[in-house]
Order: structure tokens, then C-alpha cells, then sequence
């Protein structure tokens, strides 16, 4: 097999022009299965072409020394990154729709040049799960972009439809179970009944005061859930409620995805059997609501040794803006006795892997080149991040905290306003 | 998380401001005003140690608060004080712990928190952290809406915090007092009250007030400026009455000439840089000094006016973005206060949260590399300065805690591991000498509201 790829790549490199690899040399690679090992990366048009243990300089542009360096995929994180600037300010938020709900996708107002956005790239993020805000009964659609610079962005979806379940809604969870039913059972009928379906551009109205809105686009959204598209994404902490969504989905016969879930741990065993993956931040240990008295920085060690695959996001402190501490929560995920590696994959390959993101989230030959080097452990707070690519292209890591940094500390002779910019 | 985010977000909204006034003149070290307890009157401190036993820890590796890291290093404490920190010290037959590899720091205080005002679960029934009902309630205290039960409280002595300050919400121009607790769990406020600890002032500028009160007023933060100068002209009609009639009781007048008389300190929120030199020249035209400014995302750009006014700056290493004062973010921020003028910065990482208070270890180390990553040479020890003896420093408590010292309370937590990375834990947590928190029994604290209300209980 690795004779193949080196007669592919010798072929490659008679017949093409070596002008734009990239060779990562010497660095501490991040291996699916291995962990960090001594490995050379080769990259050619935005993709890994090789991993390997010597690849020499194969007449590349760009050769990049990463001895004594951590190399790992980007960072993939669930936020609203590029959605929102400022958070009180509504005018800067599009990360959320009074009209749509469940059809609402905000992939289309990602704002690459976010100065969050450069911040989170500067912290080795590489793409974003865009977590979406309806204010309807479902929050939306999840979309995935890549965060490189420029106007250009690769973008997939969408990766599954969120909604939640328990104290959140003001009904009983009995009668939101029910809603669900006859949500989903309307939904059905309509894709059944052709007619009605492709004509239509009724709302319907739900709720005491009609206060749930269901539009085509809406019920479009539900259909790729019931054709099992994408999976229900379910924002949803207390157990014997996980336990509720799991039947639930198992009647309806969808894919499910749990979100949050502080008390996930206490039924974990029935949420691996039922082949259910977790979407958490191992932070959350506070029980701060009547729906999470059992949170415990345990959630993750006993969600992995049943089995279930999980990612995290960091919800703590300023959450989106700086959603590349999802390093921290997988650090301290790993303090509190997860497996390092498993730690790393739960915040690059399985976000990959639990929503069928495409080509991303692995060090691996065929994989898109996102990745970032580390000049220590990734998980470190105290580490930093040297390069960054996105799609094999070096990306350019400045941003306005680091101006504003060099603009209080250099040239401090001259009046503020006029030093640099 | 959109939920959660949006809880945070109103949290930060409704809550997230402090002020810090200022006693502290730029004085050298040990000349700290001492408090008296005259300004809790009948509500004093009944703050009693747990019993403790005499120890030695052998052989660690000790950061002293006071900017020095020593490896081999042994800690002393006996009757609740710390007896002598040095190596190869000789002592009697006492307890000793041995200390190899691991790392030994004052108790973390945390000057900054809404825990007990704001309490898990976070339920309408016991949000007790903001009289939002008027822009000034300089007569409320925080210490009459901590609710003991909070379990909070034990999640934060196993992140190594033994002291830290509860202050009202930031709705108001004046929130009322805080109050400085110790992290002992107890069945009343007062006895968890850190003994002699002086009250504080809250106080907020900027977007919060002028955002709670636009329909009535203060709707812009010319008002805010307003209303401040009313307030402070109204103390100084009190004290003045005072004179004449010593009798006359004024709950709103007697939080704010506490402060004009140096017992009660000021505490600030306040984001913008443009603000914090606004509420130093209130402070001059009415005779104090601002303690601390809490929040403080620009207060990189006055670092040098903060630093020569002695007035600390108690930061997020990290926190931005929430709100247009909050935009201006640079992680170097605590490095920046911390190194002006040459090194006599005041800077302190605080939590305002009760999931960020639980590492603040782990929110020094950022804002250490940041400062690093931006060109200053600051040591471990330096940094340790911003959790223990600064925020000490800004309540007004240091010749008590915050620093490993000869006679001080033995607050101190023995971590597994450098608590600048992140796989450190704090194993055991002693205030003054007392056992607080050993992580290798699982003995801790647990309040009224853990039991039996859990079906699951930790390992």
C-alpha cells in the first residue's frame, strides 16, 4: 500500500509542477489510533497527499520545519463564530430567525472577516459547526464552513436539525412528547400527499397563543430528519428525559444526536446501546438547573467507558468568541482521567465523524490539509499555535487582540491614535 | 448551548460588573489600612475555624504569593497560622505531609463572585443578586441575600478557592455592599464572613445601568456620571448632618460615607478605559480612592494611569465580544496592568462566575502566556501574584491571606502538579489549617441542598 502511494506520488511529481506543496517536516504528527508521532505531512492542492515517517523535500515551495512541534487537525468547534460580533447587539447577530425554525440554515451569513473569526483561527480552529438560534420550536439547521481567510469558504450541509426537550419550554414534557408525535406524524402525511405538499405555502399555526410557526421550508427540514438525512440534534440534560428522546427516536425511527447532556452519565449505558453520540462541554459540572442536579465533571470519564462517542464545545466564560477553548474543556476532560487521544479526537475527528462532515478532522492522506502546529501540547493553555492551514494554504494569524496588544506596548512615544494600525 | 449562551449573556447583563474603590494609596506592603468591624455592626463575623492539627508539609514545591517560586520547600502551620515556610525546617513531632513533586499555594481568593446571591439551581425563586429596582442601592447588602446552602461553594474549594467576595449585580450605579467570605460551608451567613474583612462598594458604569433604567433614567452614561455626583453630594449632606444630629440613621447615606470615611472599599465594574479615568477623577472631586476595577477589558490602555493611582485591576484573562464594551479585548490585558510602571501593576484574575472560578489557576496560565506571547518577562511566581496576594491586596484582607507568610492564616492548597498546567489538580485544601478539601477521600463539604436531592453521587 505505501509503495503505491510513493509510485503515485513519483508519478505525480514527473508530471506535475511541485510549485505549491508543502512538506511538514519532523513535526509530533496526530495519528487516528497512534497519537502523536514522528511523521512528515506532504500537502498538494489543499490535500494531504502523504503521511509518512521521511518524505524528503520533493521539490516543494514550502518547507515547513516542525521539529519539537505538536502538528494536529484544526479544530473543529460548534459555534456561532462569523454569526455574531458583539453579542448585545442585535444588529450584529444572524445567528438567529423570528420567521424560520426548523428551516432555518445560517450558513449563508457567515462573516469570514469576524475579528472572532480571526481570533479563533489564530487559536488553531480551522472550521465551524454553525450552532443556529431560532426562536421558534426548533433552533435550526447546523452548518459547517471552514474558517480560512478570504471571501471564499468551503461550506457543508446541512448536518442535522437541533431542537430541545425538558425545562427549557414552558408545557409539561409529556405534552411537548405528544407535539413531537404530531408534529412528526403531520409532517409524514404531508410528504405523502404530494399535492398539498408542493402547493402549499400555508403556515401552521401551534401552541396556545399560535406562538409555533411551521412554514414548507420548516416542514422540508423535518423530512430530511424522518428520511434520516441528518439527525435530530437534541439539546437535552436530565436523564430520565435522554431516556424519553431515545425512545422516542427509536419509534420514529430517526438518527439521534444529544446536546449538553449533564446527565448523560447517568444513562450511558442506554444511550451507547441505543448507537446515540454526545455533543458536550465536560466543563459543565455546576447543577444549574432542576434539569441538571447531577451534572459532574464525571460525564465524560463514564460516557467513554460505555462507550459513546462524544465532542465537546466550550461553553463556558464568553463561549462562541472563544470557542477554541474547546481545548481547554478536552484538557481538562483528560485531568479528569479521559484518555488523551480520545480527548483530542473529541474535538477534531468526531465532530467529524458523528455528523458525516466530508474529508475533514484527521491527519490522514486524502483528508483537506486544516491543521494547526502547536509549539507544545494542544491541550496546554499555556502552549501556542505557529501555523495554521486551511485547506493547504497557510493562513495568516493576525488579529485585532494581538493589534491592540503591539499598539499599548510599541512606539509608546507617539500619541495613541498614531502608533500602528 | 444557544440557551446556555444566552443565560451567560444575561448574567453577564444583570450581574456582571464590580467595582473596587480604593483605600489603597500605592503604599508600600504591610502599611494596609487595618479594618475594623464597626461597618457590619451587629451583622460581624461568627467565623470559627474548623479544627485543625499541627503540619508540616516536606519537600514541595512552594510559590509563596508574594512573586517567588521555591523548589524543596516546606510549609509549617500550627493553630490555624502559618508558622514558618523554608527548607529543611525543624519541628516537633507533628504531622507532615510529604510534598514531593508536588506544588504548595496560598489559598486562591477569588475577588469577584455571585455565588450565594445567585445560587445553583439558577431558579427565579432565589436570584437574589440585583435590587434592579433603583439606580441606587447603596443600602442593600449582599451578605442579606447569600443563601448558605449554594452548592456551589465546594466546587470552588476543589479548585483551591478559600476566600472570595460576593458582590451585588452590576443593574445599578451603586449595588450595594459585598462581602468577603471564607469557603466554609455554615448554617449562617455570618459565620461564614471573613473575620474583620472591611465591606465593599459595587459599583458599575457603562452599558448595564444606563440599560436597566432607560426609560427612567440614567439613560446615558452622562447620566451614569450624574447620578454618581448626586449620590456622593447626598453623602457628604449626610455626614454633615451627622454632626449636628449623630443619631440620624440613613441605610443608603451609611454605605456611602463608610466610604468617604475609608472603612468601606470601592469596588468598580467598568469595561472601557474612558470610564475607568472618569470614575478616578469622581473619586478625587469627592475624597476616595477606587479599591478595584472589576471587568476591566480596556484597562490595558490606562494601565499606566491605574498603576499610579494604586487602583487594581481585577480582569478575565479571556472574556470579550458579550457586549460593545467588551470588544476591545487583547488576552495580554492582566499582563499589561501587571507590568506597568515598571512592574507596579495591581492585577487579579476573577471569576463573576461560579463555572470560571473553579480554575482560576487555569485562567492565569492564559493570560501568563499571552503576557509572554506579547514580550514581558513574568515569572510563574508573579503570575501566582494575581490570584492570591492581589486580589488579598483588593479586599483589604492581605495582612490576614494571600500570601505564605509567617503568622498569616494558613489558607493553603497543595496541587498535584504545576497549577499552570492543565492536568493539575488542588488534592488538599486547608483553611486556617483546617482540612477543607482532601481529593484523595473525597472529603469535602456538603450543603444542605446536596442531600438526597442527588441520585448519583460522586466517586
Amino acid at each position: 500500500m505505501k509503495y503505491i502511494k510513493y509510485l503515485l506520488l513519483l508519478s505525480f511529481l514527473v508530471a506535475a509542477d511541485a510549485d505549491d506543496m508543502i512538506v511538514i517536516k519532523n513535526g509530533n504528527v496526530f495519528v487516528d489510533g497512534e497519537g502523536f508521532v514522528k511523521k512528515d505531512i506532504l500537502v498538494d492542492e489543499g490535500k494531504i497527499l502523504l503521511v509518512e515517517d521521511m518524505i524528503g523535500n520533493v521539490g516543494a515551495s514550502t518547507i515547513i520545519n516542525a521539529q519539537g512541534k505538536y502538528v494536529m487537525p484544526g479544530l473543529i468547534v460548534f459555534s456561532q463564530l462569523g454569526l455574531l460580533e458583539i453579542g448585545a447587539l442585535s444588529e450584529t447577530n444572524d445567528s438567529s430567525s423570528d420567521i424560520y425554525n426548523a428551516g432555518f440554515d445560517p450558513t449563508s451569513a457567515y462573516n469570514p472577516f469576524s475579528q472572532a473569526v480571526r481570533l479563533n483561527r489564530s487559536k488553531g480552529v480551522t472550521s465551524t459547526v454553525h450552532v443556529p438560534g431560532a426562536s421558534g420550536y426548533f433552533r435550526g439547521l447546523l452548518g459547517f464552513t471552514k474558517i480560512n481567510d478570504g471571501y471564499k469558504q468551503k461550506k457543508q450541509g446541512p448536518l442535522g436539525l437541533v431542537t430541545r426537550y425538558g425545562q427549557s419550554r414552558n408545557d409539561s414534557r409529556a405534552a411537548e412528547l405528544m407535539f413531537m408525535e404530531d408534529l412528526f406524524a403531520l409532517t409524514r402525511g404531508r410528504a405523502d400527499e404530494k399535492k398539498g405538499y408542493e402547493s402549499d405555502n400555508i403556515q401552521f399555526f401551534f401552541g396556545t397563543n399560535n406562538e409555533y410557526k411551521f412554514t414548507k421550508r420548516d416542514f422540508d427540514a423535518i423530512s430530511k430528519v424522518l428520511n434520516k438525512e441528518i439527525p435530530l440534534v437534541v439539546e437535552v440534560n436530565k436523564a430520565t428525559d435522554i431516556l424519553n428522546v431515545i425512545k422516542f427516536g427509536q419509534t420514529q425511527n430517526i438518527d439521534l444526536v444529544l446536546w449538553g447532556a449533564h446527565e448523560a452519565h447517568m444513562v450511558a449505558d442506554e444511550i451507547a446501546r441505543a448507537g446515540i453520540s454526545v455533543v458536550l462541554d465536560p466543563l459543565d459540572n455546576i447543577p444549574g438547573s432542576f434539569d441538571s442536579l447531577n451534572a459532574t465533571y464525571e460525564n465524560v470519564t463514564r460516557l467513554d467507558d460505555a462507550g459513546v462517542e462524544m465532542a465537546f464545545y466550550y461553553s463556558q466564560g464568553a463561549g462562541s468568541h472563544n470557542a477554541y477553548l474547546a481545548h481547554q474543556s478536552a484538557g481538562n476532560a483528560v485531568a479528569m482521567g479521559l484518555d488523551y487521544n480520545e480527548a483530542i479526537r473529541a474535538i477534531t475527528s468526531n465532530p467529524a465523524s458523528i455528523f458525516g462532515l466530508v474529508d475533514v478532522g484527521s491527519v490522514a492522506p486524502g483528508y483537506d490539509a486544516d491543521l494547526a502546529i502547536w509549539d507544545g501540547d494542544p491541550l496546554e493553555l499555556m502552549s501556542n499555535v505557529e501555523t495554521v492551514l486551511i485547506d493547504g494554504k497557510v493562513e495568516d494569524l493576525s488579529n485585532r487582540y494581538e493589534e491592540l496588544t503591539k499598539r499599548y506596548t510599541e512606539d509608546r512615544d507617539k500619541p495613541n491614535s498614531y502608533r500602528s494600525r | 448551548m444557544i440557551r446556555k449562551s444566552i443565560l451567560i449573556l444575561l448574567a453577564i447583563f444583570l450581574f456582571g460588573c464590580t467595582e473596587q474603590s480604593g483605600i489603597f494609596t500605592p503604599e508600600p506592603e504591610g502599611s494596609i489600612t487595618k479594618f475594623s468591624d464597626d461597618t457590619h455592626g451587629t451583622y460581624a463575623s461568627t467565623y470559627e475555624p474548623l479544627p485543625s492539627e499541627e503540619t508540616v508539609i516536606r519537600n514541595a514545591t512552594v510559590f509563596d504569593g508574594n512573586g517567588n517560586k521555591f523548589q524543596n520547600y516546606d510549609v509549617h502551620f500550627a493553630n490555624g497560622e502559618i508558622k514558618e515556610v523554608g527548607r529543611d525546617l525543624i519541628v516537633g513531632d507533628i504531622k507532615e505531609i510529604d510534598g514531593t513533586g508536588k506544588f504548595v499555594t496560598p489559598g486562591i481568593i477569588d475577588n469577584h463572585s455571585h455565588m450565594g446571591v445567585y445560587p445553583a439551581p439558577g431558579v427565579r425563586t432565589s436570584s437574589d443578586g440585583n435590587e434592579a429596582t433603583s439606580p441606587v442601592t447603596a443600602e442593600v447588602w449582599a451578605e442579606h441575600s447569600v443563601w448558605v446552602q449554594d452548592p456551589q461553594y465546594k466546587l470552588a474549594l476543589a479548585g483551591g478557592i478559600t476566600t472570595f467576595h460576593v458582590l451585588p449585580g452590576s443593574a445599578n450605579l451603586f449595588g450595594g455592599r459585598g462581602v468577603t467570605l471564607k469557603n466554609i460551608s455554615a448554617n449562617t451567613v455570618p459565620e461564614m464572613k471573613f473575620p474583620g474583612a472591611p465591606h465593599s462598594l459595587k459599583m458599575a458604569c457603562g452599558e448595564n445601568p444606563k440599560r436597566v433604567y432607560s426609560s427612567r433614567g440614567p439613560s446615558t452614561r452622562m447620566g451614569n456620571v450624574a447620578g454618581y455626583r448626586k449620590a456622593w453630594i447626598g453623602a457628604e449632606n449626610h455626614r454633615e448632618r451627622l454632626e449636628r444630629d449623630p443619631s440620624h440613621r440613613d441605610l443608603q447615606n451609611e454605605t456611602l460615607v463608610g466610604v468617604l470615611d475609608g472603612e468601606i472599599l470601592v469596588h468598580n465594574h467598568c469595561y472601557r478605559a474612558d470610564e475607568m479615568a472618569t470614575m478616578i477623577n469622581i473619586g478625587e472631586e469627592f475624597g476616595y480612592k477606587v479599591s478595584t476595577f472589576h471587568h476591566g477589558v480596556e484597562a490595558y490602555k490606562v494601565a499606566d494611569l491605574l498603576a499610579d493611582e494604586g487602583v487594581c485591576a481585577a480582569l478575565w484573562a479571556d472574556w470579550w465580544g458579550f457586549k460593545h464594551e467588551a470588544y476591545d479585548m487583547t488576552i495580554a490585558n492582566i499582563a499589561i496592568v501587571d507590568q506597568a510602571r515598571d512592574g507596579t501593576g495591581c492585577a487579579i484574575v476573577h471569576s463573576d462566575s461560579a463555572s470560571g472560578i473553579q480554575r482560576l489557576n487555569q485562567e492565569a496560565a492564559k493570560a501568563l502566556a499571552a503576557g509572554r506571547k506579547a514580550g514581558f518577562d513574568i515569572s510563574e511566581g508573579r503570575a501566582m501574584t494575581w490570584i492570591t496576594k492581589n486580589p488579598a491586596k483588593s479586599l483589604g484582607i492581605l495582612d490576614q491571606t494571600g500570601t505564605l507568610e509567617q503568622g498569616k492564616d494558613a489558607d493553603i492548597v497543595i496541587w498535584s502538579g504545576n497549577p499552570f498546567s492543565i492536568y493539575s489538580k488542588a488534592e488538599k485544601v486547608f483553611i486556617d489549617g483546617a482540612l477543607a478539601f482532601d481529593k484523595a477521600t473525597n472529603f469535602m463539604p456538603h450543603t444542605d441542598f446536596d442531600i438526597g436531592v442527588k441520585e448519583w453521587e460522586d466517586k
